[in-house]
């Protein structure tokens, strides 16, 4: 099997939407028929450039109508204790408003950027300065396709990160293991090799933990505060050499003293975390787990993620992410048969991917905050339950089912699995979430839009159940449906059993006299088999 | 994170068929109805209604200042002097002036003082990891630290004792869901061969709304290869949760909590008075599984100036809180002799704070189990926090040590496996990986588990020296040599055990 050669056909409309739903969460139906017989390479260049068009979006801005200054930007402004809590939700509606975006150029910047947001996670629950969540986020956004070593280093230091991993509290006399330790088994080498061999020692933690004193936050929700920043402080900093284990070569980084000292440290401690041969290997598994197939055998390890890292980490590339997305997603392993529909939907697949492919606006969030506000509500209060909480992991490792044992199965249970249900049934019936903004799929708006001269009744036939299904049904799953399974979702969900025929006299009375009666008479048949699609097992794969 | 071995479940062999669920048809209806509803019987067990309750504290509990040493309080306080309990705050067991309470923890002092609270000291498990993720599989899977397995023992113990699931079940002989997770994601520790063997829920009232009264399985027709064995796995979701909903309500509506829970967002009182709920209104599953979050606390722990209070204080309070309530209530419903619980975490802490206010990740920190079945309240002993420190006081400058182990995690497994449930003692072993020694958690009788001095703690079940409430017994193969005076309710010298006296010393009996 040729793995990470370019795929080379065009793409078909299955591998458009493949593509699609992998590298972005969840296309339109436009973008699908876009993508639709391109190269790999074309479109996932495509993807990767259209980043630059939302890399700098406008800031986020107070969504409370009843704040003085509503529509206002506030990370820019003093802090104000009062609103931590609120202002830090709308960071996140900001962000989850970003993926949601429907501007007709797909890109990978924000499931990229939420890869990254899993890896090196900070919560707003323990950072509480809505600042640093948002420095901290944008700065995930900034580099989430720019180079791995500076991505680790601007981390490291990052305020967020500082004081959700203690490193803030980290000083010579008392250092503080817990940002040492997550750096090397989470964000770098990972704490075993695929052979299960453990790849540091707990002295390389603490060798680590003391070159990282120093490092301190200003200004954390200091109410009033103009800012809030990372300083280093080198009275707190460890002077001494740092010796570790024979898994970085026994590597000594010199201990250093002055303003200067933690930077310099910091830059010897990611060259060794990075020249580790597993670090790049980590790196490159969890991102095939990611856009790929969470179950890597042997033959992958071997054969994709073995070269993968090689180039990763080679000279030419010096750890440049974009080039390693661009072949993993351009790949033949990629669009290989077996990964479509390997990995079950995280909650922001189904639900922002609903929004997307269902075509619901997004509001523009200066000019009409409010209604964004409600738009993003009822997409993150319905992911919340199902266990994706956006910017509040529940802890350093990320959302469960990107780590545990079973992987994506474990977004599914007894009871997410009626959450999902509930949510899906939610969708056919539009609903008003604002004056003038409506959730929902208007099934009737959608299949009269199928129809040739809609108002020639005499002179046009009526478009056949078959062909509703069909339109209805398209792109929704990532296999086409058995025979069988068509058959049953025609004839005894959405004719319950009626003869086929029976539609087309409904809808030709909808074209001729367009009532109340007419249209719920079409109406209840679309929602039914609408709600039953959604509710299949096979629309919780991608 | 470790990335081999890792429960596959895609592995799952291809001969599982779905019950054949067609077209809307209720599974209430088949369940009960059908002539698919096979006659598998319950795999026999000693003690078909008992029930273990499973408190996970995540993040990695603080023992130290949970159980607190008394008898050693001035190391105590060396080791931990910003977040160290003040003595005369700390609340007493028993007659005991060797050990207590955190003052958050009332609840679970009377409980101690009834009998009905074990601790069982120093848990951990050989090369311990300090990776929340990996200490926590290993707690969960019950595996040796260097190895990996795919399911988790409560989830093997179920799979073993319910063959067939989940495709036979629900079935006339088992109604109800085998186990019982309040919370969101199924925990590792419930995982059979294929999937989790419980039910995930949030309350009763959500799941049975949730899950409503039809399925939604259109045909069982499947695609190969990954995506096929993922749409499996939803059917089998969708399945099994429509089938428990309907049972899963009748008993809470049939259930009655009778005694008062803490409020004030006491989270794991919630969940616990939904499972009294559930016992009382005759729910026949087996294990109910219920967390307790926020247990990781490098830094805070306790408050400023006031090591009483903090957040590991209001987590302690939470816990005790919920269980003494839920014990009484049990109690009150006259379910309370067919109960246990138990805790676990991810591990303990440094014996040594850090200087946050907080603690690091460290080695063992005390089990606790409770319920009326228990025979024993305490296993393994205070560490004296100078000989059970790691490293050894004395070869290292630094002040940051661990506690050392005394009882393995899995000995407290075993003993519930075996006198609890009372699975067979070779069906233990295997479904543990291997054999551990009882630690007497339900037994009168304290036993020898190998040869060595009377007067040495690991020559007994129970981790301690036997004294003259013990009911002694010198297993077979064992000496166990006399170089004091010893005393014992009464001794037992099985045949091939030998009490080897080294000298003239008085061996003092109630018998």
């Amino acid at each position: 099997m040729p793995y990470l050669d370019p795929f080379s056909q065009p793409l078909s409309t299955k591998n458009a939407a493949h593509l699609l739903r992998r590298a972005t969460f969840g296309p339109t139906p436009d973008e699908i028929a876009d993508f639709t017989g391109l190269s790999a390479a074309e479109a996932v260049s495509a993807l990767i450039s259209n980043a630059a068009l939302t890399l700098s979006p406008p800031p986020p801005v107070v969504m409370d109508e009843a704040s003085p200054v509503a529509g206002q930007t506030f990370t820019d402004r003093p802090f104000d204790s009062g609103k931590s809590n609120e202002y830090s939700f709308y960071v996140k509606y900001w962000w989850i408003g970003l993926m949601a975006e429907q501007n007709g150029k797909p890109s990978v910047l924000e499931k990229l950027t939420a890869f990254w947001q899993n890896h090196f996670v900070t919560t707003q629950t323990v950072v509480t300065d809505y600042r640093l969540s948002y420095q901290y986020i944008s700065l995930l956004r900034k580099n989430s396709l720019g180079n791995f070593k500076t991505l680790v280093s601007e981390m490291t230091k990052d305020a967020a990160m500082l004081i959700y991993q203690n490193g803030n509290q980290n000083e010579k006399d008392h250092p503080n293991e817990n940002y040492a330790r997550e750096l090397q088994e989470l964000f770098t080498v990972g704490q075993r090799n695929f052979a299960n061999v453990p790849n540091y020692t707990d002295a390389d933690v603490k060798a680590a933990a003391r070159l990282l004193t120093g490092w301190q936050v200003e200004n954390q929700s200091a109410h009033g505060s103009a800012s809030a920043r990372t300083v280093f402080n080198p009275d707190r900093h460890d002077t001494e050499d740092k010796q570790f284990s024979s898994h970085y070569n026994n590597t000594v980084i010199k201990g250093r003293a002055g303003a200067n000292a933690g930077d310099e440290e910091l830059t010897g401690l990611i060259d060794m975390l990075t020249r580790h041969p597993e670090c790049a290997r980590f790196i490159c598994r969890k991102l095939y787990r990611w856009y790929v197939n969470t179950d890597v055998p042997q033959d992958i390890e071997n054969n994709v993620i073995v070269p993968l890292a090689d180039f990763f980490a080679s000279a030419e590339n010096n750890f440049a992410l974009e080039p390693v997305l661009r072949k993993l997603l351009s790949s033949d392993i990629f669009f290989h048969s077996d990964n479509i529909g390997s990995i079950i939907k995280s909650p922001a697949e189904l639900l922002v991917g609903c929004m997307r492919f269902f075509k619901q606006p997004v509001p523009d969030m200066k000019k009409e905050y409010v209604a964004f506000k409600k738009y993003v509500e009822y997409i993150h209060w319905r992911m919340y339950p199902m266990q994706l909480n956006l910017l509040d992991q529940p802890l350093v490792f990320g959302s469960l089912p990107y780590y545990q044992t079973g992987y994506s199965v474990n977004w599914i249970n007894s009871a997410s699995i009626g959450m999902r249900r509930m949510f899906t049934d939610q969708m056919v019936y539009p609903t008003e979430i604002h004056p003038n903004f409506k959730v929902g799929i208007d099934l009737v708006k959608w299949v009269s839009s199928l129809q040739p001269n809609f108002s020639d009744v005499e002179g046009t036939p009526p478009i056949t159940c078959e062909q509703v299904f069909d339109a209805l049904s398209k792109n929704l799953f990532v296999h086409d449906l058995f025979p069988s399974q068509r058959e049953f979702l025609i004839d005894k969900i959405m004719m319950y059993s009626a003869p086929r025929k029976s539609w087309e006299f409904e809808f030709n009375a909808y074209r001729k006299n367009q009532n109340q009666e007419t249209r719920g008479g079409i109406l209840w048949r679309l929602e039914a088999v609408m709600k039953y699609m959604m509710s299949m097992a096979e629309f919780q794969i991608f | 994170m470790s990335t081999i071995n890792r429960r596959d479940f895609l592995a799952a062999t291809s001969s599982m068929v779905l019950p054949v669920m067609l077209n809307g048809f209720g599974v209430k209806a088949f369940a009960r109805n059908s002539a698919l509803v096979n006659s598998l019987h319950e795999a026999v067990a000693a003690n078909p209604d008992r029930i273990l309750v499973i408190i996970y504290l995540n993040g990695g509990n603080d023992g130290l200042n949970m159980a607190i040493p008394v008898e050693h309080y001035s190391r105590y306080h060396a080791l931990r002097s910003n977040i160290a309990i003040p003595e005369n705050k700390v609340l007493p067991l028993g007659n005991s002036k060797q050990m207590g309470l955190h003052p958050a923890m009332p609840g679970m002092q009377q409980l101690y003082n009834e009998g009905k609270l074990a601790i069982v000291h120093s848990v951990s498990y050989p090369n311990p990891n300090l990776s929340h993720i990996r200490s926590t599989d290993i707690y969960m899977t019950g595996s040796d630290a260097n190895q990996y397995a795919s399911t988790g023992w409560a989830g093997r113990y179920l799979d073993d004792r319910f063959p067939g699931y989940p495709e036979n079940y629900p079935n006339d002989n088992m109604k109800d869901p085998l186990a019982i997770q309040i919370g969101h994601i199924a925990s590792t520790s419930l995982l059979g061969q294929r999937q989790s063997m419980g039910v995930v829920m949030a309350t009763p009232d959500e799941f049975y709304q949730l899950v409503g009264t039809q399925t939604n399985i259109p045909v069982d027709d499947l695609p190969c290869c990954y995506s096929g064995q993922l749409i499996k796995y939803v059917r089998e979701q969708q399945v099994l949760s429509i089938g428990y909903g309907s049972q899963i309500k009748r008993a809470s509506e049939a259930g009655r909590n009778m005694a008062g829970y803490p409020e004030n967002g006491n989270e794991l009182a919630e969940q616990l008075k939904i499972v009294a709920r559930l016992i009382h209104g005759g729910l026949q599953s087996k294990i109910y599984y219920v967390e307790l979050g926020g247990f990781d606390l490098h830094s805070g722990q306790v408050d400023g100036n006031d090591p009483v209070n903090g957040a590991h204080a209001t987590l302690l309070s939470k816990l005790s809180g919920a269980v003494s309530a839920f014990q009484q209530d049990l109690k009150l419903q006259g379910t309370e002799d067919r109960v246990i619980g138990m805790t676990f975490s991810d591990f303990g802490r440094r014996a040594s704070s850090n200087a946050s206010k907080g603690t690091d990740h460290g080695i063992a920190a005390p089990m606790l189990v409770f319920g009326t079945g228990i025979k024993r309240q305490n296993i393994g002993t205070n560490p004296d926090l100078a000989n059970d420190l790691v490293p050894p006081p004395s070869s290292s400058g630094d002040n940051n040590y661990d506690i050392a182990m005394q009882i393995d995690f899995r000995r407290v497994y075993s003993d519930i496996l075996n006198n609890w449930f009372g699975a067979e003692s070779s069906k233990t072993d295997s479904l543990l990986f291997k054999s551990f020694k009882n630690v007497s958690l339900f037994s009168d009788v304290v036993e020898t588990i190998n040869s060595g001095p009377w007067g040495e703690k690991s020559v007994w079940s129970h981790g301690r020296v036997p004294d003259i409430n013990d009911l002694v017994r010198i297993n077979r193969g064992h000496t166990i040599s006399i170089n004091q005076n010893i005393a014992a309710k009464k001794i037992n010298v099985d045949a091939g055990g030998e009490l080897y006296f080294q000298g003239n010393y008085k061996v003092d009996t109630r018998e």
